[in-house]
């Protein structure tokens, strides 16, 4: 018994070093770690190489009027929104003319020209040398629009308090009638948002690197004939163990870099954000959890966290069985990847599917295939965590995919016995068939 | 003693191996013989217990040969059965530590045979830089080197030049001292000629020729007269018995049914002039060989 747990123990420590001991590997696993801290700091890195979004935009305004200019400011104000960022805009008047103006303008400026029209309001004209930013041009018109209304009612005598109520903006109560719903449901592109490049993305690839990485090491035995030597000192089933759980072991490790490369690029970003300039896309890991304190989603990661851990380690098993029992039927690495195309595309299709999931919330189809094994792990843990399934139909996932992996020892492990041995490559399906009746 | 007890093998309507029996004892060298297909390779396979005999067993001293005793064999495939990627070190130490060998063991075994084949300086080599002959070295090393009870060795001297065909026979004869079980095949039959006791010969799964080689050699009726003169071949064709006659470099072959020919040969020989040669000769194998073959074939 303890020669035999040797001999598994030194075919998964071969098996490991032959993955990691590799100029390869390192190589690979630097890109990746740089990468993983590139993506998480994209705009400190974009700004510190410089560009013009450093340069701040001038509105002169030209006020022919000498009535609007104080409005417009205000009303500029009142239309800065999450889109608009009026730090980077100089506003400024001018008693230029108009030739002037144009004579001087540069790349950066644009130059409101507001003059009175025939009915008496007023009329403007926005000049620049370059296009301007489309949000920007929003904001400068609907600036412009809401100070005409407001000129226009200071001119119609209506009470200065009523004026002020008239262009407050609107105090709106967001209110939902059905108990179950919550607001954070609509906040399903922002976990989205989180979730996807975080946990789908890195999965769907681990897991067709799992199961290219199984097929070739199997198939390398196999056409070497070294499978022959292996086979008559070790059982199929030590052999098949030892490559479960070698390859299950390296893609973990794989998980925790990645891991550990999204916490140095986190950790590089908080102490190099108070000098970077945003882009509009904000990534705080204190915004985020406030978001998920105030939708009350946190409460939900109780649950959804371990649940999440068991289904990747159970699909990362099942995913690895299927693999290694396709590739004992093969005989070369160009057979394995014509054999193990249906695994890939079962993993697409919830690669996809997990995208389009949460916008289908009540689906009946979506709640099925929320529960089958291979592509669970992609679609229930996002529902769960957005509430639209619930830890009963997780467990009742974990519970399939537990059933899966059990037949799948049972009568793989005969049809691996008969498939390391097979040279022909000829009725594959029969045999494995057969196999499994014997 | 390794017994193989009427095994059958089939795959599909195909009989790989038909009802094959044969015994090796301790301190015997046995030979399993055979075109390409005749079943070698499949009984090769049933005796490390990568196949399961349809009928019939095979015992190593009495034990159906499992897991418990393989530890204690040693097998060298036709094929070169190593990972290339891998140095010598790595691939020697994984197929010794399969065969529940301790890491300082393997590599002081390993030392020693590197020497013996001039190639200790490849221990640290990957294989796939080796020439052919040398990783057929490594291979041989691999199925030796935890000194094994039964040795099964599939064509061991493919790809390897005359010197090192005598160094591997010299290792395979010191195993053989050491009380070893071999087993083996190959196509040349001089090789096994020179130190088999015992041999079959299959074809298509069936024995076709077995026993121990002398007594094989003697059954064999057909022998060799080898003469060197002036000599009519027309004349040599028209006695009685006389099968064969051919101009083998400056001699003459003259191959008869059995014994009672070679009175009636002498008898004209005699009367030719310039004879300086005149030698009987049991056949060789390879000659029993093709003949039985052959025989099979044409049936």
């Amino acid at each position: 018994m303890r020669v035999l747990t040797n001999k598994l123990k030194y075919l998964i420590k071969i098996s490991l070093n032959k993955k990691i001991k590799t100029k390869w590997f390192v190589i690979v696993n630097i890109l990746l770690v740089l990468l993983v801290i590139g993506m998480v700091n994209l705009d400190t890195i974009i700004s510190a190489f410089g560009g013009d979004f450093n340069e701040k935009t001038n509105v002169i305004v030209k006020d022919n009027t000498n009535e609007v200019y104080d409005l417009f400011k205000t009303n500029l104000g009142l239309s800065q929104n999450y889109l608009t960022d009026l730090e980077n805009v100089n506003l400024s008047k001018s008693e230029e003319t108009r030739e002037k103006l144009i004579e001087d303008i540069d790349s950066k400026d644009v130059v409101i020209i507001i003059n009175n029209d025939d009915t008496n309001t007023i009329k403007a004209e926005i000049i620049s040398d370059q296009f301007v930013d489309t949000v920007l041009y929003q904001t400068l018109t609907s600036a412009i629009n809401s100070s005409k209304i407001t000129l226009s009612m200071s001119k119609s005598n209506i009470d200065p308090y009523e004026l002020a109520s008239i262009n407050a903006p609107v105090d709106i109560s967001r209110n939902i009638l059905d108990e179950t719903k919550e607001e954070e449901d609509e906040h399903k592109s922002f976990f989205m948002g989180i979730i996807f490049p975080s946990f789908i993305l890195p999965f769907f690839m681990l897991i067709i690197f799992l199961v290219q990485m199984i097929g070739g090491e199997i198939n390398e035995e196999k056409t070497t004939r070294s499978m022959e030597i292996i086979i008559s000192n070790v059982s199929p089933k030590t052999h098949f163990f030892s490559k479960i759980i070698a390859s299950n072991i390296f893609i973990l490790l794989q998980v925790f870099i990645l891991f550990i490369a999204g916490l140095i690029g986190i950790l590089i970003r908080k102490y190099t954000a108070a000098s970077s300039f945003s882009l509009g896309s904000e990534f705080d890991l204190s915004s985020i959890w406030n978001t998920l304190v105030s939708s009350g989603v946190s409460e939900r990661l109780i649950y959804v966290i371990p649940i999440t851990i068991i289904l990747m380690f159970l699909s990362f098993l099942a995913y690895s069985l299927i693999a290694g029992i396709l590739a004992s039927m093969t005989t070369s690495i160009e057979d394995f990847q014509q054999v193990q195309t249906p695994i890939i595309l079962i993993c697409l299709f919830g690669y996809y599917l997990s995208m389009l999931a949460p916008t289908f919330e009540g689906s009946i189809f979506i709640k099925i295939v929320s529960y089958l094994p291979f592509i669970s792990v992609l679609i229930s843990p996002p529902l769960l965590l957005l509430g639209q399934i619930g830890l009963i139909d997780a467990l009742i996932a974990i519970a399939i995919l537990s059933g899966t992996i059990y037949l799948m020892l049972k009568y793989g492990m005969k049809i691996y016995k008969v498939g390391i041995l097979n040279y022909s490559t000829t009725k594959i399906w029969g045999k494995m068939f057969k196999a499994i009746k014997d | 003693m390794l017994k193989v007890n009427n095994i059958t093998k089939k795959f599909g309507d195909l009989k790989a191996v038909d009802n094959l029996s044969f015994e090796v004892n301790e301190g015997e060298i046995f030979g399993l013989l055979g075109v390409n297909g005749a079943g070698k390779t499949t009984t090769f396979r049933i005796i490390m217990g990568l196949l399961e005999a349809d009928e019939g067993n095979v015992t190593l001293n009495g034990k159906k040969i499992d897991y418990d005793i393989t530890d204690s064999i040693g097998f060298l495939t036709e094929e070169r059965s190593l990972l290339l990627k891998m140095t010598v070190f790595d691939q020697v130490l994984l197929y010794g530590i399969l065969k529940g060998m301790e890491k300082d063991s393997i590599e002081e075994e390993l030392d020693k045979w590197l020497e013996r084949f001039n190639i200790k300086d490849y221990k640290h080599r990957k294989i796939k830089e080796l020439s052919k002959g040398n990783q057929q070295k490594i291979q041989f090393i691999t199925a030796i080197i935890n000194n094994p009870k039964l040795l099964i060795l599939d064509e061991p001297f493919t790809g390897l030049d005359p010197i090192n065909v005598e160094m591997f026979m010299g290792v395979i004869r010191e195993f053989k001292k050491k009380g070893s079980i071999i087993i083996f095949s190959s196509h040349f039959m001089e090789h096994v000629e020179l130190f088999c006791e015992k041999l079959v010969i299959l074809v298509k799964g069936q024995v076709v020729l077995g026993g121990r080689l002398s007594e094989i050699k003697k059954k064999y009726r057909k022998k060799n007269i080898i003469v060197h003169g002036d000599v009519e071949v027309d004349k040599l064709m028209k006695i009685d018995g006389v099968l064969e006659v051919n101009k083998v470099r400056n001699d003459i072959e003259i191959k008869i049914k059995d014994d009672n020919v070679v009175e009636d040969v002498f008898k004209y020989i005699s009367k030719c002039k310039n004879i300086t040669k005149f030698n009987v000769e049991e056949p060789s194998l390879n000659e029993i060989f093709v003949s039985k073959v052959g025989e099979s074939f044409d049936k």
